[in-house]
């Protein structure tokens, strides 16, 4: 093959039996055979890094995948506050009548399990995630890892959104209560149960937000590459 | 060279190929969901049931209004199939033409928002009808089902449709973002 002009980088790019040229080497010098196209790509532009990796043409999708790393840091923080919150919520009223029950924890209500152990999931997924996220930030070029974050990111966007709003429901039923059904608004009595719960959802309703903008993400810069 | 062009005019009818398999069978998918929350959306909407026994201390009159959760899930439901109606004839135009992805990206963005209001309609419904079936002692709050037979046979059927519906989404997600993956490495 022709190592042209003496150039002093090795391309380190792993080209694929079945991949042809790539079709984003920017300025591309038509002479270059296919096969060495990403030396081409390096070698147009005569800079020596000392990393080879970093070319310019990847700026934007490196870019995505940065945010997208960034975004999955913000997303964690509210899984596991929401996580957290609910896992810790237990009240316990100092009142004593013959018909109330006074003690309030959230594996009395299924819906609030289920947000703990949905948030408690989300947030390990996320963390787990970081690192396929840094390597698809330093190899943009790899569409098998966006796509699989994308499909995983949507099935925990699923899961946390059904948690949330199952807990919503249950906070809203404890906030106003159904005179239909007879059923009695406990907040009156729990407050901090009620104050803390609410939190909660709030904060995986946050959680779920920034899901939404990570497959957003994930479905541009797939396009984008 | 000669072999790679070869290669490539020989891969390029079966890409084309796929591609308009994965069209194909996100337009029938999305069928299969514009049915499907349709006839969740009716059959909660339609529950009207009036016992005929009298009490000062129970309502005996249920219907899905009278539940904040079934009314969102009620209007959610409605929402997202008159979406799915409005994006056939999108997904109609890719299995035309494969080369849009504009169109794509258009419509991965909506269906992930659909993803989340009709998942999040469906599990608010359940949380409910779950309450309604069981109640809660801790609560006391009492399970309705016992007095409310039919009301609560046609809540609680309803919500599969929903269900169905979210599943399907996550499919037509993945498969655009496969048909964009796609169209990147072709």
């Amino acid at each position: 093959m022709s190592t042209s002009e003496a150039a002093t980088v090795i391309p380190v790019y792993d080209v694929a039996p079945g991949q042809g040229a790539p079709s984003k080497a920017p300025a591309a010098a038509p002479s270059a055979p296919p096969a060495a196209a990403p030396a081409a790509a390096a070698t147009t532009a005569p800079r020596k890094f000392p990393m080879p990796f970093f070319q310019r043409s990847d700026r934007g999708s490196r870019c995505m995948a940065f945010l997208d790393f960034l975004l999955r840091i913000a997303a964690f923080g509210p899984a596991l506050a929401a996580a957290i919150a609910t896992g810790t919520s237990d009240e316990t009223l100092s009142v004593f009548t013959e018909f109330f029950q006074f003690r309030a924890r959230f594996d009395d209500f299924p819906a609030f399990l289920f947000l703990m152990v949905a948030s408690a999931i989300a947030a390990g997924y996320l963390l787990l995630s970081l690192p396929f996220s840094a390597v698809v930030v330093l190899r943009p070029q790899t569409t098998v890892l966006r796509l699989l974050l994308l499909v995983c990111d949507t099935i925990m966007l699923g899961l946390l959104t059904a948690a949330g709003a199952a807990a919503a429901a249950i906070v809203d039923l404890a906030h106003s209560g159904n005179e239909r059904a007879n059923w009695v608004p406990i907040c009156m009595q729990f407050h901090g149960f009620c104050r803390r719960t609410s939190g909660a959802v709030v904060a995986s309703f946050l959680s779920v937000f920034i899901f939404v903008l990570l497959v957003i993400l994930a479905a541009f810069s797939i396009r984008k590459r | 060279m000669d072999t790679g062009e070869q290669g490539e005019t020989s891969k390029a009818p079966l890409s084309k190929g796929v591609s308009r398999g994965v069209s194909m069978l996100d337009l029938i998918l999305r069928v299969i969901a514009v049915v499907c929350t349709l006839a969740s959306a009716i059959a909660m909407g339609t529950t009207n049931e009036t016992l005929p026994l009298f009490t000062p201390f129970i309502q005996f009159k249920a219907r899905y209004s009278d539940l904040p959760a079934l009314t969102f899930f009620v209007v959610a439901n409605s929402v997202v199939s008159a979406y799915l109606i409005l994006s056939l004839p999108l997904s109609v135009a890719h299995i035309i033409r494969s080369g849009a992805e504009c169109s794509r990206l258009v419509l991965i963005i909506f269906d992930a928002a659909m993803l989340a209001l009709v998942t999040s309609a469906s599990s608010g419904a359940t949380s409910i009808v779950y309450l309604a079936h069981k109640g809660n002692v801790r609560a006391n709050w009492l399970a309705i089902c016992q007095q409310l037979d039919s009301f609560c046979e046609r809540i609680s059927g309803s919500l599969a449709g929903s269900f169905v519906a979210m599943v399907l989404l996550i499919l037509l997600i993945l498969l655009s973002a496969i048909a964009l993956a796609r169209r990147q490495t072709e």
